[in-house]
């Protein structure tokens, strides 16, 4: 019999179609944690160059300051951002704070969210 | 009841045993304001006798119609045609997600109750202990141990709707929890925690809340699940104090 | 009485919490890498002299080394949660625990080397 639940059915858990704002939530934290996962990786790869010596470090620095690299790192920030503040709301309600305004929480901190990766977009693209 | 008519198509989910799923239309004409239910069974009625579909008390106290209606868990004796289409439109129907269909809209409960009836579910409860403890109570104090049925339904819409029940078979889902955080609230029995207290019980929440959104009766099951939370901490830092106490009785 | 879900070694109250915690040490530890990292240190770190000299100060090294523990650590208990939901049988959580354990310490490892090693060249 069909319609059970499967792992098979885990690319359902990013759709967030007929669905409420907690599942927004949820997917949210989901896809920015398992994107900072593999950023983690890159990020312990990169600081092997600073091993490697100036030279290496250096051109990599150069590397990072290419627009590609710097919308990439815009994505990184957002997403440390995001996962973070999720999970402070995520704290938060599981201990009976705040959880029967957890979709309250989840707005105000996603405004939160937005402010500060704009503080940090002006910075990256627009700073000195 | 209006007096304009809406055309729509009910598409229902058909699936007999060994066959596959399938989607088939039917184009009727409604009242807006009869309900879901009504619709599926006009079809019954004068299309098709071997549509099988669960019903019974049709004002929402037995929770046997909760289906997936246009992508939502619905209790299509309460849910109007109004509310989810429009005249000319589509309603779409199909069984609760994450329980295996028996025959069309039937789906197998038996592993839900059985896990209800494990957490020792009453289905009544002291009026103090049945309401949420968030809310004002409507009772007089003096009524308090006055006993009423409780809110739970039973209908499995929570679960159907939860993405941690998606994929994972062994994970409780969120009426189960509901019902160990009341059963828990009337007892006070520690088992209860300690069943709530793994992997597949309250830790396997990751607070989408959409159980607490497709409820449709007044059971929060999120905010007991996090009420559960609190309470398995607290009894597990109780337990580390009890057994400094006993050491240092000793 | 707990059979509705067998005890397993999976996530119960003290991973969980532990989760949790890390969760909010990496956010502290975070905002003051970023602010140490970014805003204080000269130059921005942006080229090689820059971070000998940032990690010459002794306590760079500690805390740096203690946000790399933190955040290696709430990083694969979030994985292995996301692997918890696909329900995956005890034999394949154990050889995943296995792996976990040993990435995370090859990882903590291979970064206090690094902090070492620059550590020493300043």
């Amino acid at each position: 019999m069909k319609n059970q639940p499967a792992p098979s059915k885990f690319m359902r858990w990013f759709d967030p179609r007929f669905r409420q704002m907690g599942t927004w939530a949820f997917i949210l934290n989901r896809v920015t944690g398992l994107g900072l996962a593999l950023y983690l990786l890159l990020h312990l790869f990169m600081l092997s160059k600073l091993v490697q010596g100036e030279t290496a470090y250096n051109d990599f620095i150069a590397l990072a300051k290419t627009p590609v690299i710097k919308v990439g790192e815009m994505f990184v920030i957002a997403a440390g951002i995001i996962h973070g503040l999720n999970g402070i709301r995520i704290g938060l309600t599981s201990f009976g704070i705040g959880t029967r305004y957890q979709k309250q929480m989840f707005i105000g901190l996603m405004v939160v969210s937005l402010i500060l990766i704009a503080g940090f977009a002006y910075v990256m693209f627009l700073g000195e | 009841m209006s007096q304009s008519k809406w055309n729509i198509t009910l598409v229902v989910y058909r699936q007999k045993t060994g066959g596959h799923g399938f989607f088939q239309p039917f184009p009727m004409e409604v009242d807006p304001d009869e309900y879901v239910l009504d619709a599926i069974e006009r079809v019954w009625a004068f299309h098709d006798r071997s549509l099988t579909f669960r019903h019974a008390c049709h004002h929402s106290t037995c929770g046997a119609c909760g289906m997936v209606v246009n992508g939502v868990e619905k209790l299509t004796c309460i849910t109007t045609i109004r509310s989810v289409t429009h005249d000319g439109g589509i309603l779409k129907v199909q069984p609760l997600r994450n329980f295996p269909v028996v025959s069309d809209l039937v789906v197998d409960m038996s592993n839900f109750y059985t896990r209800l009836e494990q957490a020792h579910f009453g289905q009544v409860a002291a009026l103090k202990n049945a309401d949420l403890a968030y809310e004002k109570p409507k009772y007089r104090e003096q009524e308090a141990n006055n006993e009423r049925l409780v809110d739970c339904l039973e209908c499995g819409m929570c679960i159907s709707a939860c993405p941690a029940a998606l994929t994972s078979t062994s994970y409780v889902g969120p009426a189960i929890l509901a019902a160990i955080q009341q059963t828990y609230v009337q007892t006070g029995d520690p088992d209860l925690l300690d069943c709530a207290d793994s992997q597949d019980g309250a830790w396997r929440c990751h607070s989408a809340f959409e159980c607490t959104a497709v409820c449709p009766s007044n059971v929060d099951p999120g905010w007991r699940i996090m009420d559960l939370r609190k309470r398995i901490v607290g009894n597990r830092v109780a337990k580390l104090f009890e057994k400094n106490k006993e050491k240092v009785a000793k | 009485m707990n059979n509705i879900s067998k005890p397993k070694a999976g996530e119960g109250t003290t991973l969980w919490l532990v989760k949790i915690i890390l969760g909010g040490l990496v956010i502290a530890f975070l905002v003051l890498h970023f602010i140490v990292n970014h805003l204080i240190a000269p130059g921005g770190l942006l080229n090689y002299q820059a971070v000998l000299d940032y990690y010459s100060n002794p306590i760079i090294p500690i805390i740096e080394g203690l946000f790399l523990i933190v955040v290696i650590a709430h990083c694969l208990l979030g994985v292995r949660s996301v692997i918890l939901d696909l329900n995956p049988s005890k034999r394949l959580l154990k050889i995943l625990d296995i792996v976990f354990v040993l990435g995370g310490s090859i990882a903590v490892g291979y970064g206090i080397w690094l902090l070492v090693i620059l550590t020493a060249r300043t």
